[in-house]
């Protein structure tokens, strides 16, 4: 089973910025894969500031198997999961 | 829109921190309040309106949510006023929040239609339609293209939906009136939402609901800053929904060390003023109920407080005389340190209502919310995941900390029963939303609360589904009862602290949590 990690800062500027409410996103995903048919595991994870905001204050910032998502929003960050889970659809 | 993160809470939160900004950077002798202009347009960019049909407009409003969020009233939109307005007198006077607390802003709002049925593409126009037969008032017939509702004649008792076999009928309502317990929303001669201040009981909910962002409260976070930067000892009581507020990450220890530097001298939490209210009201409900009073209202929410003087006057008195935590926490505090200030942290908009009252006035001297609060964080870029753990003060018992939580206060009240009058039943009756607090009154009115204690709470789930929190509900509420178990006491009774007036803060026994 394929697995995804999801690392979402939880600093003080990506938390104003809403990454709490990311993680609760990612997390609500779960239930939907379950429904879904391809099975692949979601791997969450709180990390702490990565000083990105310091440069550039267009947080909240979240990696999806390493891949940098800044601005990050619910939307942008369950694509990119979905996309890496085989999800969406196959495009015939 | 609770729980999900949209535009408006974006902007909330960077007028708070622009506002916050500003008062730890400006020149205390000679500020220069047109800092705020460039605010807007640091909010607002560019030349293309995203949210609104004009940026113009986008950036007017925000310079409205600013003056707000100084504490200062919005202007008339018809008559020319500076934006900087009354901002060097705030900056040089102490308190200085006025009511009305919680305003709408009248462009902003965008006159949605009161409460109304309308029929969607979803109508088959079907050979039963059962929405003609059940209409008591014969508004609803058969048009051209699909069923048809006669506003005029309708009476919206909602049966055409009820009975409506395509889910066709839909009811079309303003989002600030439905999450208004206390009805106290109209509209003005141009449909716009506002805001009747004699039912209002400023519990903030509206504000969170406006899909519009047309609604915000007065806040504080400006005068607190002004009186810290001015050497003033300030100390902070911290509200006992905090647990789990601001990330994962940011453990109670570390979001107390990122109060203490943002210049704050200390962090008490209320959880212990709610061990002291918690003895109180069980003392009150052992001695007058039912001899006195038919039964006993919680005291600590100020929306549900208020509510009920003004839904039942005469029921007013079985609401418990005790000090709510706030004050019970700020008066020990002001006690032992009477020329420091204390600020008031919390979830609730109505404790800013509640600071300004006769009696509280002397004890607490600004309230902000946790959203304020993490705007200050955010200005003083306090990164609360690298500081450095401090040991945490056990000021409150697990009851105490508890809260927080629908259900938690009459919990605690009924174990310090208990303890006293082990015999003693006690039937509890809770709301947690004014709408149910109303009901609840209407029970109690009729008899059927006699010899209960009722436990009303204006937000969802308690005081963590409070307007200024940043957690989604029951994350929250999970953070909250965990934090509550690391407490070396149990209820309220166990808590030495609790006990009789004069009781040092410094007589608490430290411990680490979960150690």
């Amino acid at each position: 089973m394929a697995s995804i990690l999801v690392e979402i800062c939880a600093g003080t500027h990506c938390v104003m910025m809403g990454s709490m409410n990311i993680i609760d996103a990612v997390h609500s995903l779960e239930e939907v894969r379950a429904q879904g048919p391809d099975a692949c595991e979601i791997q969450v994870r709180a990390i702490p500031c990565m000083g990105l905001c310091r440069e550039q204050s267009n947080g909240p910032f979240v990696r999806v198997d390493g891949e940098l998502i800044g601005q990050a929003e619910s939307e942008s960050v369950m694509a990119a999961i979905m996309k890496r889970c085989g999800g969406g659809r196959e495009q015939p | 829109m609770r729980g999900i993160f949209t535009p408006i809470t974006k902007i909330r939160r960077q007028v708070f921190t622009e506002v916050a900004k500003f008062a730890f950077e400006r020149d205390l002798g000679q500020s220069d309040f047109n800092f705020f202009y460039e605010s807007s347009y640091r909010i607002i960019p560019g030349e293309v309106a995203i949210y609104r049909d004009s940026v113009f407009k986008e950036r007017a409003i925000i310079r409205e949510r600013i003056r707000l969020a100084m504490g200062l009233p919005i202007r008339p939109s018809g008559t020319h006023t500076p934006l900087t307005e009354g901002m060097a007198d705030i900056a040089s006077s102490g308190r200085l929040l006025e009511k009305p607390l919680v305003n709408i802003i009248p462009f902003a709002c965008a006159a949605c239609p009161t409460d109304r049925f309308q029929v969607s593409d979803n109508c088959r126009k079907c050979l039963a339609h059962p929405c003609t037969s059940v209409c008591p008032v014969n508004a609803v017939s058969i048009g051209r293209a699909a069923a048809e509702i006669d506003q005029e004649k309708c009476i919206r008792c909602g049966r055409c939906r009820e009975i409506c076999p395509y889910h066709a009928i839909l009811r079309f309502g303003r989002p600030c009136a439905e999450a208004c317990g206390a009805r106290a929303i109209g509209s003005d001669a141009l449909g716009r939402a506002v805001i009747d201040q004699d039912r209002c009981v400023s519990c903030g909910l509206c504000i969170v609901a406006c899909p519009f962002a047309a609604i915000a409260d007065k806040s504080e976070i400006f005068q607190l800053i002004t009186d810290i930067r001015s050497g003033q000892t300030v100390y902070a009581a911290i509200a006992p929904s905090f647990a789990g507020q601001f990330g994962p990450l940011a453990t109670p220890g570390k979001v107390v060390a990122g109060i203490k530097a943002l210049g704050i001298r200390r962090v008490i939490e209320v959880g212990w003023g709610a061990d002291i209210s918690s003895l109180h009201e069980a003392e009150e409900f052992i001695r007058d109920v039912p001899a006195k009073k038919p039964f006993l209202g919680t005291s600590c929410c100020p929306s549900w407080a208020m509510f009920a003087r003004k839904e039942e006057p005469d029921l007013s008195r079985c609401i418990a005389k005790t000090h709510t935590p706030m004050v019970a926490s700020a008066k020990r505090i002001k006690e032992e340190h009477p020329d420091a200030s204390v600020v008031f942290i919390g979830p609730c908009v109505a404790k800013k209502i509640e600071a300004l009252e006769e009696e509280v006035r002397p004890w607490v001297d600004y309230v902000i919310t946790f959203e304020e609060l993490m705007g200050l964080f955010s200005a003083r870029q306090i990164e609360l995941s690298e500081m450095e753990e401090v040991e945490l003060m056990s000021y409150a018992s697990r009851d105490g900390r508890n809260y927080a939580l629908s259900g938690g206060v009459a919990q605690a009240v009924v174990n310090v029963i208990h303890s006293r009058d082990p015999g003693r039943e006690v039937q509890v009756m809770k709301a947690d939303s004014l709408a149910d607090c109303g009901r609840m009154l209407s029970l109690a009115r009729a008899g059927k609360a006699d010899g209960c204690l009722l436990e009303g709470m204006a937000c969802p789930g308690g005081c963590v589904g409070g307007p200024g929190t940043l957690s989604l509900i029951p994350r929250a509420g999970k953070a909250v009862a965990s934090f509550a178990e690391t407490s070396p006491y149990r209820t309220a009774g166990d808590n030495p602290l609790s006990g009789a007036p004069g009781t040092r803060m410094d007589q608490t026994v430290n411990f680490t949590p979960g150690g």
